[in-house]
């Protein structure tokens, strides 16, 4: 076993390690876990055999297993992004109804 | 800090009235960042016509609060910056809840909009057959200076903009806006920035307002010019308005 897969097993496993201890509400984050789960079984195989994913680069088209995970990386990336966005614009939301709140209890009426 | 001294951006109000509405039933919002320079002015030729305008200052540095305040609005302070739509929200739920309001008006703190141009919306308005009136700068009459690729990027967004289309408006992001007790019961701008006037106009496609298009002039005055949003927040608001459906509300 090389080294650099050494380093990414562990890499990949103590992620997994942190991501199921992390609390949130129950259901989303089951799923978020399963998916993860099964990514993490993928990277390691991935890791101990690369040039299967080459295998299933030809299934697709793709000539090297790299440019498949490359590609795939850039959807992911893109997903991330846009869900991101999106969460943030949520919290915005949230922050501004809370500080809508005080700004209403604080309101001044003219004297005259 | 004191006034500065008087300078009149409105027509004196003798040349104003209201037909069928009574004054009183009217609140006007007045979202202000940052405006101590000219909110004096726009409060005080306000409230020449209007009892109730309440000011909604979103989170200045400088005097606009206190100076409004001590102008006649109503002030309603947020503790942060949220942006203008945030504002005109904050704005809308406090004068919905005053008793006796009945009529509402949005209307910018920087001084491009004329008093005389809110009375003809409110006259508008006062006629029955519609929910909302907005202001438009390109309905052919007015004769605004609108600089040459700002007006043709405003026409440009009302024209993509679905529920522009679908309602004939042709000015997506005018400041002047009088509505009904309907229209503000129901608003609930979630667009914090720049982008609410295109979450404005998709509401009023959502909730079937009956809305109408009443031509102003804005006033480009070197203040209002500088106040202004710079054209590259246009690509925001597309941005925005593209994923707003893909939000909980």
């Amino acid at each position: 076993m090389n080294w650099i897969q050494v380093l990414l097993i562990t890499a990949v496993v103590t992620l997994l390690v942190y991501l199921v201890r992390s609390r949130g509400n129950a259901k989303t984050k089951a799923w978020v876990k399963v998916g993860y789960l099964l990514f993490v079984i993928a990277a390691v195989y991935a890791i101990l055999r690369p040039d299967d994913t080459t295998v299933v680069a030809n299934w697709v088209g793709v000539d090297r297993g790299t440019d498949l995970l490359f590609y795939a990386l850039v959807i992911a990336f893109v997903f991330t992004t846009l869900s991101t966005y999106l969460r943030f614009k949520e919290l915005e939301l949230r922050y501004a109804r809370l500080a809508r709140a005080m700004a209403l209890e604080g309101a001044r009426t003219p004297e005259h | 800090m004191g006034f500065s001294p008087r300078r009149r951006l409105n027509p004196p109000p003798n040349c104003v009235y209201l037909k069928d509405i009574d004054p009183s039933s009217v609140w006007i919002i007045v979202p202000a960042f940052n405006e101590a320079q000219v909110i004096g002015d726009v409060v005080a030729d306000l409230r020449s016509v209007f009892a109730h305008v309440v000011c909604v200052d979103d989170g200045s540095s400088d005097d606009t609060a206190d100076i409004a305040w001590r102008s006649g609005a109503h002030v309603v302070s947020h503790p942060v910056n949220l942006g203008q739509g945030a504002a005109i929200q904050t704005g809308v739920v406090y004068a919905r809840q005053q008793p006796g309001a009945a009529v509402f008006a949005t209307f910018d703190a920087d001084g491009q909009h004329r008093l005389k141009d809110l009375v003809a919306m409110l006259d508008r308005l006062s006629r029955g057959d519609v929910d909302i009136v907005i202001g438009t700068r390109f309905a052919g009459t007015t004769l605004s200076a609108t600089p040459a690729l700002k007006g043709l990027i405003l026409r440009a967004a009302a024209r993509l903009s679905p529920s522009s289309r679908q309602l004939g408006l042709t000015d997506a992001h005018n400041g002047l806006r009088v509505f009904g007790k309907e229209v503000a019961e129901n608003l609930d701008l979630t667009m914090n920035g720049m982008s609410h006037a295109g979450e404005f106009i998709a509401l009023i496609n959502a909730h079937r307002w009956r809305v109408a298009e009443e031509p102003v002039e804005i006033l480009y005055t070197d203040y209002s010019v500088a106040k202004g949003q710079p054209l590259l927040n246009g690509v925001n608001i597309a941005f925005d308005g593209f994923l707003r459906g893909r939000m909980r509300r």
